[in-house]
């Protein structure tokens, strides 16, 4: 089964170390809901205030109060949503192709995908901005979702995956009984490329849902993603950070809720799907 | 439906008579009496960049315009006046009424054709109203009127009372200003008080405030009238220069880039005892360092009063459909008595000098600010503002010789060396 | 356990005709269906990556000023131009050192951790959803936490470090120790990110080596060196293949660690590549800043193939 853990000192050691993990990657986290639940000196205060304030439910209102902050979850879910499940399905089924198929121009088209991943975003806003502009997308979820849809990441992500994952043998089995690429796809790729998709789904949804620059400049403030209004948030020749903090802790909160719910599932997955032969 | 009877008829027609003379007196706007019609629902929106407390007058203009919508956007300083830029040369995402401050608003003006003239909508008659400066800088090269003031800077001097007691200097807002006639005078206090050595504070919080300040005041600044960059050759720019280079080489400096959030904390804590007012600062100070109540006052700034930073005007890019109602939003948000009202509300100092000399303006007291009478101080500023004329590309000057303020401050060159680089970036600005 | 295709029931073709179109059926699918699967991806990238990207080239070759419509064609100027700027190669200096700073640490360490949760613990799914807590704050919270920690006068890390006699550091205004400051935040965000990724890797590998691997007495980080890593190298070569593009492309951080300031710094002591494109776009100097984004494709491309070549001598491979 899984290695074993080995001596005390080495299991002591590494939970040690593991709870500094925690404890570093919360700690920035915990700091900005202790600001969030006080006021704008809170973050000036050195030693740092410790304990989170009674000012949260206040700041909450007023987050709510400022910025359209309901629609901008709900416009964060259906986007990055729909992106996370587009580029899942479609990484794996141009992963498959690379990794199992045999089709002329392949590792062409391959080196293709990787290097389309090397192509800045900061090249094309101008001009995406404008096919926006003719496809009168702008200001829509439209603008976010389409140019998404799949990316080099997900499908060099699967590609790789399925192409240690996948055993050949099984492939031919089914051709053998008389499948269908689609049909191979539908009932043998998939299972397998379950828990990594699960992962690059997850991955696919936290990015999308971080994303700050492309949105704040084709959508409204009227109708937001979660960022733009954050951003929004922070308007102002000077900043409220504590009100700014509460938005991005209410921003984050439906992420951490799907883990802590999922969490175990989808993490979970990956260890399925590892205990084959 | 039904049966029309006799009984019905009367109150209908006396209805329907009074709604068409309701009708006919209109609202005072330019609208033909004629239709009767109810206006079709509009949505305008407005593109800010701070919190304007315009919420109110928004009120004030459904009451007029029923049918219209308000709704305002706001974008952080930076990110509004890029997303506008993309918006502009795209042709597709900006506001019905859009805010350009001061710096950007010489970027704006020569592009006629992507903004309503809003001088076709009867808001040429407000040339009246305003400050001569203030109403050209809202004008296209060719004089067509693209955007319409709301508050202009004015300048002060705010001022610790507390550090200034700690190092012995007299804290009455009048002695004060006579303690700076000139900017050399401020220099020198400020090493009286340095020598002081109050705990944790400086003189002021960075040296690009006050360079800014000391170049807004000379009759030229980086641009002369025909917008070419003068700013390597003009010895006022030289010598503001100079003098903030000696102020920061006598440590006089907190080191804090305006409105960062070192900057914040550096209020909050008292880091430095003085920093350059204009009238909307006021409203920033007390924002960033509520619990510094009282604690402030503000004094007339060196250099003999003049000198202008910051301001706003409003503008309505072509790409918004109900150019109408936006320039009667403009007009009303604008409107002397909305100027005053923003003034004792936000501190936004009116750009109208009819009100300088108003009971209401002239008399009102800041608490914030020790019960200073900002309404005097600032439009006795105002009324000496000698007005200067901003380049297109004011903004992008001001960053270079910024940073090159700040790599002397903080060690890395030599002020010479610093002032050549600054030269160099300006052969950059197209 | 393995598992297997669903039996069809095998239909024997009564005509020779209805045989034939069965096996040219069948050669279809076989030869179309992997570009039909490749399309989706390619139609994407052809209409929202590709043009942007020729119209990006097109405007590198004009003197093009954002908000006026008069455009001079100026063919290679901008870029002979660009060759010769300080600030140019200052920022690709930045980029590099940034990268390697935040980069290299960070992969070392991800592995590790990788390898840690590798096993059974408690809390299993504690410590792995905490891996990717730093990926899910916003951009613009973590750097005014960051900035805060990384304060000059009233910082945290400052305030720890006066325990220990070190003055108060400037991290703001040393090229090194904004660099330090602006890799923590990265490493922070993406270590865990990247770890995940290793972990799913790690799953994969045959539990038996292991197994007798330890029978053999080999210790727990000889077995990382010797059975992990090897086996999970196209894992390696594809997470330092994505982290050397996004090292190149950072631009929040930087952009927000100095307070929207577009120079990255009075002295452009961190600024990035990608934040010069923004300073030049920002001065609404199109064409220059498309010359400098098609420089940066190039850099990324050279960055990515170098580090590829280069695990990939130690027997990785893309697939």
């Amino acid at each position: 089964m899984i290695p074993r853990l080995g001596s005390g000192k080495a299991r002591t050691l590494t939970y040690l170390t593991l709870i500094a993990v925690v404890f570093f990657s919360a700690l920035p986290l915990y700091y900005s809901v202790v600001v969030a639940s006080r006021d704008n000196s809170a973050l000036a205060d050195v030693p740092p205030p410790l304990w989170p304030g009674g000012n949260f439910v206040a700041n909450v209102e007023k987050v709510f109060d400022t910025v359209p902050f309901a629609l901008a979850l709900l416009n964060s879910v259906l986007v990055a949503g729909s992106i996370a499940i587009a580029v899942m399905f479609f990484s794996t089924l141009a992963g498959f192709a690379f990794a199992k198929l045999r089709f002329r121009g392949r590792n062409a088209l391959l080196l293709i995908t990787v290097a389309t991943m090397m192509v800045p975003t900061q090249l094309g806003i101008i001009p995406l901005y404008l096919i926006m502009v003719k496809l009168e997308w702008t200001g829509s979820m439209y603008a976010l979702i389409v140019p998404a849809l799949v990316n080099a990441f997900g499908v060099f992500f699967m590609t790789q995956f399925l192409s240690r994952a996948l055993p050949t043998e099984l492939l031919e089995a089914g051709r053998v009984d008389g499948c269908t690429t689609w049909g191979l796809f539908w009932h043998v790729v998939l299972p397998v490329a379950r828990p990594a998709a699960a992962v690059l789904g997850m991955l696919t949804f936290m990015s999308a849902w971080n994303d700050y620059f492309w949105p704040l400049i084709v959508l409204t403030p009227e109708n937001p993603t979660v960022q733009v209004a954050l951003s929004t948030l922070a308007a102002g020749y000077v900043s409220d950070y504590a009100l700014s903090l509460t938005g991005t802790t209410l921003g984050t909160l439906p992420l951490v809720i799907v883990f802590a719910l999922l969490g175990k599932q989808i993490i979970g997955g990956i260890m399925q799907g590892a205990v084959k032969g | 439906m039904g049966k029309l009877r006799p009984g019905r008829i009367a109150p209908m027609l006396a209805a329907a008579l009074l709604a068409a003379s309701v009708a006919a007196c209109g609202g005072g706007s330019d609208e033909p009496a004629a239709s009767g019609q109810p206006a079709e629902k509009i949505k305008l929106t407005v593109g800010l960049f701070s919190d304007f407390h315009f919420a109110p007058l928004y009120e004030e203009f459904k009451k007029t315009h029923p049918n219209v919508e308000i709704v305002e956007r706001r974008a952080q300083f930076n990110d509004h006046h890029k997303n506008l830029t993309t918006q502009l040369a795209t042709g597709a995402g900006a506001a019905d009424v859009v805010a350009v401050e001061a710096g950007y608003i010489a970027t704006f003006t020569p592009l006629a054709d992507k903004f309503y003239d809003l001088g076709q909508y009867g808001l040429g008659k407000r040339q009246a109203d305003y400050l001569d400066w203030k109403w050209s800088q809202g004008l296209s090269p060719d004089g067509k009127l693209l955007g319409l003031g709301t508050d202009i800077g004015g300048t002060a001097m705010c001022y610790r009372t507390d550090l200034f007691k700690a190092a012995g200097l007299p804290t009455n807002r009048d002695e004060v200003s006579k303690l700076w006639p000139t900017w050399e005078d401020y220099a020198r206090v400020g090493q009286q008080f340095m020598a002081a050595k109050v705990k944790n504070a400086k003189w002021f919080d960075g040296p690009g405030e006050n360079f800014r300040a000391m170049v807004d005041q000379a009759p030229v600044g980086f641009y002369d009238e025909q917008n070419n960059l003068v700013a390597g050759t003009n010895p006022d720019v030289k010598k503001a220069w100079d003098l903030s280079v000696q102020m920061l080489q006598a440590d006089e400096s907190a080191k804090l880039a305006a409105f960062s959030p070192p900057w914040n904390t550096g209020l909050t804590k008292g880091s430095f005892a003085t920093i350059v007012c204009p009238s909307w600062k006021t409203g920033s100070i007390k924002d960033a360092a509520p619990t510094t109540a009282g604690k402030w006052d503000v004094a007339a700034v060196p250099g003999g009063g003049g000198g202008n930073q910051g301001g706003t005007h409003l503008m309505a890019p072509k790409q918004g459909k109900h150019p109408k109602e936006a320039a009667e939003l403009i007009d009303l948000l604008t409107s002397k008595d909305n100027q005053l009202k923003l003034f004792t509300d936000a501190g936004a100092l009116p750009s109208i000098p009819a009100l300088y000399d108003d009971p209401a303006i002239t008399g009102f007291t800041n608490p914030f600010f020790n019960d200073a009478p900002t309404g005097k101080i600032f439009t006795d500023a105002a009324k000496a503002l000698k007005p200067q004329h901003v380049g297109p590309k004011a903004g992008d000057v001001l960053t270079a010789f910024g940073n090159a303020l700040q790599r002397v401050e903080q060690g890395k060159q030599q002020p010479d060396a610093a002032w050549q680089q600054a030269l160099q970036d300006l052969d950059r600005i197209k | 356990m393995a598992t297997r295709a669903p039996d069809r029931p095998t239909v024997v073709p009564r005509h020779r005709s209805e045989r034939f179109s069965r096996q040219l059926a069948h050669r279809l699918d076989v030869k179309a269906s992997p570009y039909a699967y490749v399309m989706p991806f390619l139609l994407v990238f052809c209409a929202f990556g590709l043009f942007p990207l020729v119209y990006t080239a097109w405007v590198s070759l004009h003197d093009w000023t954002l908000l006026s419509d008069v455009h001079k064609f100026v063919g290679l100027d901008n870029f002979a131009f660009l060759l010769g700027d300080d600030y140019f190669w200052n920022a690709t200096f930045n980029t590099v050192s940034i990268g390697l700073v935040s980069t290299v640490p960070q992969l070392l360490l991800a592995i590790w951790l990788a390898h840690l949760l590798n096993r059974p613990l408690r809390a299993q799914t504690l410590f792995r959803v905490t891996l990717l807590l730093p990926n899910v704050t916003s951009v613009v919270a973590v750097v005014v936490i960051f900035s805060q920690l990384f304060g000059r006068d009233y910082g945290l890390i400052n305030w720890v470090l006066s325990w220990f006699g070190v003055g108060a550091i400037d991290w703001n205004a040393g090229t090194a120790s904004s660099h330090v400051a602006i890799s923590t935040m990265i490493m922070w965000r993406w270590t865990g990110y990247n770890a995940l990724i290793f972990l799913a890797a790690m799953q994969a590998v045959p539990r038996d080596l292991y197994e007798a691997a330890t029978i053999d007495g080999a210790s727990g980080f000889t077995q990382l060196r010797k059975i992990t890593i090897p086996m999970i190298k196209p894992t390696i070569v594809f997470v330092v293949i994505t982290s050397t593009i996004g090292a190149m492309q950072v631009v929040a951080e930087p952009l927000l660690f100095g307070t929207y300031s577009p120079t990255g710094g009075p002295d452009r002591q961190y600024q990035t590549l990608s934040l010069f494109i923004y300073e030049n776009f920002a001065k609404l100097d199109f064409g220059y800043a498309s010359a400098i984004s098609w420089m940066m494709f190039v850099f990324i491309v050279i960055a990515a193939g170098i580090n590829y070549l280069l695990t990939r001598r130690s027997g990785g491979n893309l697939t």
